[in-house]
């Protein structure tokens, strides 16, 4: 009877769990690592290919029209003083493409290839700026500027309380 | 004691299962999800012409086979040519795209022997000249609108065979085809009908945020064209999809839905399966943009 019944759990929550989660025509393995699916092209042949991806992309909200998950609204950060944060740490945060990539939009100190697309953060040392004003606009910049580029990583869970506070010290001190 | 709670368990999966189907319904009517709109959306026109008014680069690739050398061999300029240097005619040079065509071209005269292939995908009288500038459109045998892609895969099927939307022969097949319109402009008729729909859904998915980033296409392709990201230059999405399917000299062949699958990927979007009615929105939104401007494959990009 056992089987039967988790059998029965497994179907009627089928329906459910998947509206719950990443939508049906997203390209997602649930058992394979990571999840997210990467297309590859295998030459002379009728069939797509596919790799896990090197990050696993369903918690988020996708493009597709069945995807009925809400992207979280503007938040404002829970900051507590003193800041704590290691400017050395966050300097690599910044440049790692996997975590923070801030390179890839703005220019900074030291590093090649960098980004237009973000503000100019040289300076900021002398802006007198506060921390708790830096750490907001990387929790979540759309509260100041609802039509921000800029990604709201405390808001979608990019970036952790710590990283912020690196990224908010490292920002600060740059001449 | 045993059996009796298993059954009371049993009926209230039953009564879940209805109230989940029920949900279910209550979902599809619900209105859309909360998203970040990329906003304000720049006034689109469904023609080439319209990039005159976005990022004013078109009178720089206008003409593929004229373009301007020394803005071609600077890499801090080249980006206002719309990387149409690496299309045929500027670009003569031999790559993986011919081979594709040759394949394109067996695939195809193999799938065509006694004509119905080339029925199903709508070639008139004039055969496979312009089907490819006629792309995405409303099929009545899928009843909705398709790509080309889409409708290979369909009418191969149809025919007991395999060619799965994304794969190399499916795109190798659409190259051949394409290669027919050669030189000939894209024309998509979107102010009426399911296309129009689509071009309008497909508009809005363009400023929509989405993923880990929470990124639109617009957030960089016409907030921030000709800006710098990691390096590169944003261009412009007018005039874009006329070379596609690509030859990518780090991908081999790439499809169109397979391009926005790299898009998606790249900017931390979950992506959506080639062919989903998302992505043949943005299709249908793109071709719009590229209305006007002639088709050229097959081409490189890097």
């Amino acid at each position: 009877m056992r089987p039967l019944v988790l059998g029965g759990i497994c179907l009627c929550l089928a329906g459910a769990a998947q509206a719950a989660d990443w939508p049906a025509d997203a390209a997602v393995d649930p058992n394979a690592q990571n999840r997210t699916l990467t297309p590859r092209v295998v030459v002379n042949s009728g069939r797509l290919e596919w790799e896990p991806h090197k990050r696993d992309l369903t918690p988020w909200p996708t493009l597709s029209h069945l995807d009925r998950r809400a992207t979280p609204r503007p938040q404002q950060a829970n900051y507590n003083p003193p800041l704590r944060g290691d400017p050395a740490r966050g300097r690599e945060i910044a440049m790692d493409p996997a975590r923070g990539n801030c390179i890839a939009c703005h220019t900074l100190p030291g590093e090649s290839w960098p980004g237009s697309v973000g503000q100019l953060l040289l300076g900021y040392k002398q802006r007198g700026v506060s921390d708790a004003y830096v750490y907001q606009q990387i929790y979540d910049r759309r509260v100041t500027n609802p039509n921000t580029v800029m990604p709201p990583f405390g808001t979608l869970g990019v970036l952790s309380d710590q990283e912020i506070r690196d990224l908010t010290a490292y920002v600060q001190s740059l001449e | 004691m045993c059996k009796v709670w298993n059954e009371t368990v049993l009926a209230l999966l039953r009564v879940g299962g209805l109230l989940a189907a029920f949900i279910g319904v209550a979902w599809a009517q619900a209105p859309a999800p909360y998203r970040d709109m990329d906003l304000p959306m720049p006034d689109y026109e469904p023609h080439v012409r319209g990039d005159m008014r976005l990022s004013k680069t078109y009178p720089y690739w206008r003409d593929r086979s004229r373009l301007d050398w020394r803005l071609a061999g600077d890499p801090e300029e080249n980006w206002k040519l719309n990387w149409k240097f690496m299309d045929p005619p500027f670009n003569q040079s031999v790559h993986g795209g011919h081979f594709a065509l040759e394949r394109g071209e067996a695939l195809y005269k193999t799938l065509n022997r006694d004509g119905r292939f080339a029925a199903c995908l709508g070639a008139g009288r004039a055969g496979l000249k312009g089907l490819r500038t006629r792309f995405p459109q409303y099929r009545q045998d899928l009843g909705r609108v398709a790509g080309l892609e889409a409708v290979i895969e369909h009418c191969a099927a149809a025919q007991g065979e395999v060619l799965q939307n994304g794969s190399y022969d499916n795109s190798a097949v659409s190259l051949y085809i394409a290669s027919h319109s050669q030189g000939m402009p894209i024309r998509i008729d979107v102010s009426r009908g399911p296309l129009k729909e689509a071009y309008e859904r497909g508009r809005q998915l363009y400023h929509t945020k989405a993923g880990r980033l929470n990124f639109a296409c617009s957030s960089c392709h016409t907030r921030n064209i000709g800006q710098l990201v990691r390096g590169s230059r944003i261009t412009t999405p007018y005039g874009d999809v006329t070379h596609y399917p690509v030859y990518r000299t780090q991908y081999f062949l790439q499809s169109l839905h397979l391009r926005m699958m790299e898009c998606n990927l790249d900017t931390g979007v979950q992506p959506l399966l080639p062919g989903s009615q998302a992505y043949t929105d943005l299709e249908v939104f793109l071709t719009a943009l590229s209305n006007g401007y002639p088709v050229s494959v097959p081409a490189e990009r890097n």
